[in-house]
């Protein structure tokens, strides 16, 4: 099952200036902290001129797709989804 | 004279992404991974299948299936909308990676690109061996979980019929020594541009087999089949000699809409229409073009159709002027049937420069510029941010998707 939500969230990301990647590692939604397990996909849209980049990541029984607005420096929640049918 | 098979050393690589939305989605949801999922156009059950899963498809579900045939298909199918940036986004990485090969880089839609290795130093260290690199570098720079079917063929024709040969993963190469087997494993409709039509055009000739396709002359192609020039293409086609290297330019800018509900309110399918046109001239203008005519099409829940086009004296370049004329064009229907699907398009390009001035019309040129002020603001806002009045409260309908086929302007994005 899918789930819009559009909240704002707290994340904690790692940055490797080796790779020149960021990756979400811990991300608190609602009181409850998601350990990311790892990065599925991440890519960037444009909003205007504001780049958005959206990282789909998951820990072991939840998909959650994070957006990272470059202007603002706020982190979203975009989904969350379980990966069943619904 | 008969035309031989070309004896050429392959130069042509067709590599597919295998079902490219559905498989993107898996790429990106680790937890879909290995289970049946569509990615349909609508979630309901009348939604259409844009892309099946390698898994679903085990099931018999194929493209352009409605959700609900899914669903009886394969019970716990799992059901995602389109995601098109995400997919325009692999779609630029998978270009980037072709690029490092060949200056001759043609995507041809969303999931496939031709790779042309005419005159490259590649050539010599074998197109399989590149094709597996290919592989390989699609797996470590997209995604673990992106698959790919790579044909290798002397012809682009033939390149594309080895990827669709074996699927997933699959790499077919194509030459003058196995043509013949392979033509005499498939079916007409196998023959990328055969389809249902074309297929009882060769039926009624006697034409029922590749092979008999293959051996036909080129006189019965041109003067009984194809009846012209096509009948020709086809001969050469066939014999792996290139008849597609053509890339054309841009003759019409046009966007379609399937009706989540299906109405024939005159308003709401006004404000439709304006936010269609709204869409089309964004890409018309930022492509620095106007149009001279313009073109509306409807398909009707009856699964009848109208359309009507139109070349105008003036040239069409804001929101709406294009709209004026495609209302006028849409006014001119018949009769008003509930409508399943519009279309509108604008053709007989032109590059946009400041037209002679009216005699009465004096305000056409601050009208443009209010066009091009307004798209700024878009610009730097983002979509939508201003828009014509009759379009407010449209945000959740006339969705961004992707279109089958053509990619141009997919760059203009980014």
């Amino acid at each position: 099952m899918i789930q819009r939500v559009n909240e704002k969230i707290s994340v904690i990301t790692v940055y490797n200036h080796i790779k020149n990647s960021i990756l979400p590692v811990q991300v608190r939604w609602h009181g409850r902290i998601y350990h990311i397990k790892k990065l599925g996909y991440h890519h960037k849209v444009r909003m205007g001129r504001t780049m958005l980049h959206i990282f789909s990541v998951c820990d072991d029984s939840l998909a959650l797709k994070l957006q990272f607005n470059s202007d603002t420096l706020e982190w979203m929640l975009e989904e969350v989804s379980d990966g069943l049918t619904d | 004279m008969d035309l031989p098979i070309n004896h050429n050393a392959p130069t042509i690589m067709h590599i597919d992404l295998d079902s490219c939305f559905a498989t993107i989605e898996q790429q990106a949801n680790p937890l879909l991974r290995g289970k049946p999922l569509v990615v349909a156009a609508y979630a309901t059950p009348n939604g259409c299948v844009l892309s099946p899963s390698i898994e679903v498809k085990r099931f018999g579900v194929k493209t352009g299936m409605s959700v609900r045939d899914a669903r009886l298909l394969c019970k716990g199918v799992i059901v995602r909308t389109p995601d098109p940036p995400k997919y325009r986004d692999v779609h630029m990485k998978f270009r980037a990676i072709f690029n490092d090969y060949s200056p001759n880089v043609s995507p041809r839609s969303i999931d496939e690109a031709i790779i042309d290795f005419t005159g490259t130093p590649y050539l010599k260290r074998g197109l399989v061996e590149i094709g597996n690199e290919i592989k390989k570098r699609m797996k470590q720079e997209i995604g673990e979980w992106i698959w790919c079917s790579i044909g290798i063929a002397p012809n682009r024709f033939l390149a594309k019929l080895g990827a669709g040969l074996k699927k997933p993963d699959g790499m077919v190469v194509i030459t003058h020594e196995n043509l013949m087997s392979i033509y005499a494993k498939i079916k007409l409709k196998d023959l990328h541009g055969i389809n249902t039509k074309n297929e009882a055009r060769l039926n009624i000739n006697g034409i029922f087999t590749p092979t008999q396709f293959f051996k036909a002359s080129e006189n019965t192609l041109r003067s009984l089949v194809f009846k012209g020039i096509m009948g020709y293409y086809w001969y050469l086609r066939l014999r792996g000699w290139e008849i597609d290297a053509v890339d054309w330019d841009r003759k019409s800018f046009g966007q379609e809409y399937s009706l989540g509900k299906q109405t024939d309110d005159p308003e709401e399918i006004s404000r439709i229409l304006m936010k269609l046109c709204e869409k089309m001239g964004r890409r018309l203008r930022s492509a620095g073009s106007a149009a001279q005519g313009i073109h509306v099409a409807c398909l009707y829940k009856d699964m009848t159709h109208w359309h009507r086009g139109k070349k105008v004296e003036q040239q069409l370049y804001t929101t709406p002027e294009l709209y004026r004329k495609a209302q006028w064009l849409l006014n001119q229907q018949p009769e008003r049937k509930v409508i399943r699907k519009l279309a509108v398009s604008c053709f007989d390009l032109m590059a946009s420069k400041t037209p002679q001035m009216e005699l009465f019309d004096v305000a056409v040129d601050k009208r443009r510029q209010v066009s091009d002020a307004m798209d700024k603001i878009n610009d730097r806002y983002g979509e939508f941010v201003i828009t014509p009045a009759i379009m407010l409260g449209m945000n959740d309908l006339v969705l961004d998707r992707i279109a089958f086929g053509n990619v141009k302007g997919i760059e203009e994005l980014y």
